[in-house]
Protein backbone atom coordinates (compact mmCIF):
# COMPACT_ATOMS: atom_id res chain seq x y z
CA UNK A 1 0.00 0.00 0.00
CA UNK A 2 2.92 2.29 1.25
CA UNK A 3 4.87 1.71 -2.31
CA UNK A 4 1.75 1.81 -4.03
CA UNK A 5 1.08 5.71 -2.44
CA UNK A 6 4.63 6.57 -3.22
CA UNK A 7 4.40 5.37 -6.56
CA UNK A 8 0.92 7.35 -7.49
CA UNK A 9 2.50 10.59 -5.73
CA UNK A 10 6.23 10.14 -7.63
CA UNK A 11 3.27 10.26 -10.55
CA UNK A 12 1.79 13.16 -9.88
CA UNK A 13 5.11 15.20 -9.36
CA UNK A 14 6.01 13.91 -12.88
CA UNK A 15 3.19 15.01 -14.35
CA UNK A 16 3.32 18.59 -12.47
CA UNK A 17 6.90 18.88 -13.68
CA UNK A 18 5.83 18.16 -17.16
CA UNK A 19 2.95 20.83 -16.52
CA UNK A 20 5.12 23.18 -15.30
CA UNK A 21 7.42 22.99 -18.09
CA UNK A 22 4.81 23.27 -20.63
CA UNK A 23 3.54 26.31 -18.98
CA UNK A 24 7.25 27.58 -19.22
CA UNK A 25 7.17 27.38 -23.20
CA UNK A 26 3.90 29.49 -23.29
CA UNK A 27 4.70 32.09 -21.23
CA UNK A 28 8.06 32.20 -23.23
CA UNK A 29 6.55 32.09 -27.03
CA UNK A 30 3.79 35.26 -25.67
CA UNK A 31 6.39 37.27 -24.90
CA UNK A 32 8.82 38.05 -28.01
CA UNK A 33 11.98 39.78 -27.56
CA UNK A 34 11.03 42.77 -29.10
CA UNK A 35 14.60 44.10 -29.34
CA UNK A 36 14.93 42.20 -32.32
CA UNK A 37 11.80 43.40 -34.34
CA UNK A 38 13.62 46.43 -35.91
CA UNK A 39 14.84 45.57 -39.32
CA UNK A 40 18.42 46.37 -39.86
CA UNK A 41 18.78 48.24 -42.59
CA UNK A 42 22.69 46.29 -43.47
CA UNK A 43 20.20 43.34 -44.51
CA UNK A 44 17.66 45.59 -46.80
CA UNK A 45 20.88 47.15 -48.51
CA UNK A 46 23.06 43.99 -48.81
CA UNK A 47 25.88 46.45 -47.07
CA UNK A 48 27.17 47.27 -43.88
CA UNK A 49 26.86 51.19 -44.04
CA UNK A 50 24.22 51.12 -40.61
CA UNK A 51 25.24 50.97 -37.52
CA UNK A 52 23.02 49.65 -34.74
CA UNK A 53 22.78 51.57 -31.35
CA UNK A 54 21.12 50.02 -28.42
CA UNK A 55 17.08 49.71 -28.67
CA UNK A 56 15.20 50.81 -26.15
CA UNK A 57 12.53 49.33 -24.91
CA UNK A 58 8.92 50.27 -24.29
CA UNK A 59 9.12 53.43 -25.75
CA UNK A 60 6.46 56.59 -24.12
CA UNK A 61 5.52 53.29 -21.89
CA UNK A 62 4.05 51.90 -24.50
CA UNK A 63 5.08 47.74 -25.16
CA UNK A 64 7.57 48.13 -28.16
CA UNK A 65 10.90 49.43 -29.17
CA UNK A 66 12.72 51.88 -30.69
CA UNK A 67 16.06 51.49 -32.93
CA UNK A 68 18.42 54.21 -34.18
CA UNK A 69 20.76 52.92 -37.00
CA UNK A 70 23.58 55.79 -38.18
CA UNK A 71 25.42 55.39 -41.86
CA UNK A 72 28.81 55.49 -41.06
CA UNK A 73 29.37 58.62 -43.10
CA UNK A 74 27.59 60.32 -40.34
CA UNK A 75 24.99 62.30 -42.64
CA UNK A 76 22.26 60.35 -43.01
CA UNK A 77 20.36 57.73 -40.63
CA UNK A 78 17.24 55.90 -39.71
CA UNK A 79 14.93 55.19 -36.46
CA UNK A 80 12.76 52.88 -36.40
CA UNK A 81 9.80 52.93 -33.91
CA UNK A 82 7.43 49.42 -33.57
CA UNK A 83 4.49 50.40 -30.38
CA UNK A 84 2.21 46.92 -30.06
CA UNK A 85 -0.87 47.65 -28.94
CA UNK A 86 -3.58 45.91 -27.75
CA UNK A 87 -5.74 45.33 -30.78
CA UNK A 88 -5.38 46.60 -34.62
CA UNK A 89 -7.53 48.96 -33.95
CA UNK A 90 -5.54 50.67 -31.23
CA UNK A 91 -2.46 50.05 -33.95
CA UNK A 92 -4.40 52.48 -36.51
CA UNK A 93 -5.58 55.24 -33.77
CA UNK A 94 -1.63 55.22 -32.97
CA UNK A 95 -0.66 55.53 -36.51
CA UNK A 96 -3.31 58.45 -37.22
CA UNK A 97 -1.92 60.36 -34.04
CA UNK A 98 1.49 60.50 -35.33
CA UNK A 99 0.18 61.61 -38.77
CA UNK A 100 -1.50 64.13 -37.32
CA UNK A 101 1.53 65.42 -35.48
CA UNK A 102 4.20 65.17 -38.65
CA UNK A 103 4.05 68.30 -38.70
CA UNK A 104 6.23 68.60 -35.94
CA UNK A 105 9.03 66.65 -37.33
CA UNK A 106 8.74 67.64 -41.44
CA UNK A 107 8.11 71.43 -42.37
CA UNK A 108 5.85 71.52 -45.85
CA UNK A 109 4.58 67.89 -45.33
CA UNK A 110 3.96 66.00 -48.71
CA UNK A 111 2.21 62.55 -47.84
CA UNK A 112 1.07 60.13 -50.07
CA UNK A 113 -0.14 56.26 -50.04
CA UNK A 114 2.25 53.08 -49.61
CA UNK A 115 1.67 49.34 -50.37
CA UNK A 116 3.44 48.76 -46.59
CA UNK A 117 1.21 46.74 -44.49
CA UNK A 118 -2.19 48.57 -43.84
CA UNK A 119 -2.35 52.66 -43.62
CA UNK A 120 0.67 52.91 -45.26
CA UNK A 121 1.35 56.35 -45.59
CA UNK A 122 4.85 58.10 -47.10
CA UNK A 123 5.87 61.43 -45.88
CA UNK A 124 8.82 63.77 -47.26
CA UNK A 125 9.70 67.00 -46.38
CA UNK A 126 13.03 68.82 -44.37
CA UNK A 127 13.10 69.26 -40.70
CA UNK A 128 12.34 72.00 -39.04
CA UNK A 129 15.21 73.77 -39.50
CA UNK A 130 15.59 72.98 -42.76
CA UNK A 131 19.14 71.42 -42.39
CA UNK A 132 17.91 67.79 -43.27
CA UNK A 133 15.93 65.95 -45.68
CA UNK A 134 13.27 63.76 -43.77
CA UNK A 135 10.89 60.77 -44.94
CA UNK A 136 8.88 59.09 -42.72
CA UNK A 137 7.34 55.95 -42.99
CA UNK A 138 4.08 55.54 -41.39
CA UNK A 139 1.61 51.81 -41.37
CA UNK A 140 0.50 49.66 -39.11
CA UNK A 141 0.65 45.22 -38.98
CA UNK A 142 -1.85 43.32 -36.83
CA UNK A 143 -1.47 45.53 -33.32
CA UNK A 144 1.54 46.92 -34.42
CA UNK A 145 2.15 50.38 -35.34
CA UNK A 146 4.70 51.62 -37.00
CA UNK A 147 7.01 54.84 -37.63
CA UNK A 148 10.24 54.61 -39.53
CA UNK A 149 12.05 57.85 -39.90
CA UNK A 150 15.07 58.57 -42.49
CA UNK A 151 16.92 61.52 -42.13
CA UNK A 152 19.57 62.80 -44.46
CA UNK A 153 21.34 65.49 -46.16
CA UNK A 154 19.18 67.97 -48.04
CA UNK A 155 20.65 67.61 -51.45
CA UNK A 156 20.39 63.87 -50.88
CA UNK A 157 16.81 62.77 -49.56
CA UNK A 158 16.37 58.94 -48.92
CA UNK A 159 14.86 57.00 -52.38
CA UNK A 160 10.97 56.32 -51.74
CA UNK A 161 11.81 52.73 -53.21
CA UNK A 162 14.42 52.14 -50.20
CA UNK A 163 12.05 53.25 -47.87
CA UNK A 164 8.95 51.05 -49.21
CA UNK A 165 11.49 48.09 -49.11
CA UNK A 166 12.67 48.49 -45.51
CA UNK A 167 8.75 48.92 -44.92
CA UNK A 168 7.96 45.91 -46.70
CA UNK A 169 10.77 44.11 -44.86
CA UNK A 170 9.38 45.39 -41.71
CA UNK A 171 6.44 44.09 -41.81
CA UNK A 172 7.48 40.51 -42.90
CA UNK A 173 9.68 40.85 -39.55
CA UNK A 174 6.36 41.49 -37.79
CA UNK A 175 4.78 38.50 -39.08
CA UNK A 176 7.68 36.74 -38.44
CA UNK A 177 8.36 37.58 -34.82
CA UNK A 178 4.53 38.44 -33.46
CA UNK A 179 2.85 36.22 -36.09
CA UNK A 180 0.47 39.14 -36.83
CA UNK B 1 53.80 132.85 -119.89
CA UNK B 2 56.06 130.07 -118.45
CA UNK B 3 54.48 130.51 -114.70
CA UNK B 4 51.13 130.20 -116.33
CA UNK B 5 51.89 127.25 -118.39
CA UNK B 6 53.48 125.47 -114.89
CA UNK B 7 49.48 126.36 -113.27
CA UNK B 8 47.66 125.03 -116.09
CA UNK B 9 49.89 122.10 -116.42
CA UNK B 10 49.72 121.38 -112.69
CA UNK B 11 46.13 121.84 -112.55
CA UNK B 12 45.21 119.21 -115.42
CA UNK B 13 46.58 116.75 -113.43
CA UNK B 14 45.04 117.03 -110.58
CA UNK B 15 41.74 117.48 -112.80
CA UNK B 16 42.94 114.17 -114.46
CA UNK B 17 43.48 112.08 -111.37
CA UNK B 18 40.45 113.61 -110.04
CA UNK B 19 38.39 112.20 -113.17
CA UNK B 20 39.94 108.72 -112.99
CA UNK B 21 38.90 107.85 -109.98
CA UNK B 22 35.20 107.59 -111.01
CA UNK B 23 35.91 106.09 -113.82
CA UNK B 24 38.05 102.87 -111.81
CA UNK B 25 34.99 103.11 -109.47
CA UNK B 26 31.66 102.59 -112.14
CA UNK B 27 34.09 99.94 -113.18
CA UNK B 28 33.58 97.75 -110.38
CA UNK B 29 29.73 98.11 -110.12
CA UNK B 30 29.72 97.00 -113.50
CA UNK B 31 30.81 93.88 -112.61
CA UNK B 32 29.61 92.56 -109.46
CA UNK B 33 31.03 90.23 -107.05
CA UNK B 34 29.66 86.70 -106.54
CA UNK B 35 27.81 86.65 -103.40
CA UNK B 36 30.36 84.91 -100.31
CA UNK B 37 29.66 81.40 -99.68
CA UNK B 38 28.34 81.13 -95.97
CA UNK B 39 30.71 79.42 -94.12
CA UNK B 40 29.35 75.97 -93.27
CA UNK B 41 27.85 75.81 -89.31
CA UNK B 42 30.26 73.71 -87.31
CA UNK B 43 28.15 70.54 -86.23
CA UNK B 44 27.23 70.59 -82.32
CA UNK B 45 29.75 68.18 -80.48
CA UNK B 46 27.84 64.63 -79.76
CA UNK B 47 28.88 63.91 -76.17
CA UNK B 48 28.35 60.50 -74.29
CA UNK B 49 28.63 60.49 -70.48
CA UNK B 50 30.63 58.29 -69.24
CA UNK B 51 30.10 58.82 -65.97
CA UNK B 52 29.75 62.09 -63.70
CA UNK B 53 33.63 63.25 -64.01
CA UNK B 54 34.13 62.30 -67.45
CA UNK B 55 35.96 59.24 -67.56
CA UNK B 56 34.85 55.52 -67.90
CA UNK B 57 33.22 55.11 -64.77
CA UNK B 58 34.71 53.81 -61.85
CA UNK B 59 33.25 50.45 -60.37
CA UNK B 60 31.21 49.86 -63.83
CA UNK B 61 28.92 52.46 -63.31
CA UNK B 62 27.11 53.58 -65.91
CA UNK B 63 27.18 56.90 -67.71
CA UNK B 64 25.10 59.41 -65.73
CA UNK B 65 25.72 57.56 -62.54
CA UNK B 66 28.95 57.76 -60.22
CA UNK B 67 30.26 55.18 -57.31
CA UNK B 68 30.03 56.80 -53.65
CA UNK B 69 28.57 55.97 -50.03
CA UNK B 70 25.10 56.43 -49.62
CA UNK B 71 21.59 55.45 -48.54
CA UNK B 72 22.50 51.76 -50.12
CA UNK B 73 25.60 52.07 -49.30
CA UNK B 74 28.72 52.23 -51.55
CA UNK B 75 26.97 51.59 -54.99
CA UNK B 76 26.33 53.39 -58.33
CA UNK B 77 24.19 56.38 -57.61
CA UNK B 78 22.64 58.93 -59.91
CA UNK B 79 25.10 62.08 -60.71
Amino acid sequence: MNTIVRASIAGWAATAAVAALSIGAGTAAAAPDYATLPVNPNTVTDSTAYIPVAPTLNPDGQQGVTQLFNHRDGTRGITTKIEVLSSPQGATDKVNAWRDGVGTVVTNPQSTPVQVGADGTWVTGLSQNGSQSVGVLLFTRGNAAVDVQFNGPVADPVPADLATQYGQDQVAALDRQLGS
Amino acid sequence: MRKLATTVGATAMIVGSLLGTPTAGAAQISTPAPAPIPAPTPQRPQVQLLDCYGSTGWMGCGPGWTWRDGWRGFSCYPC
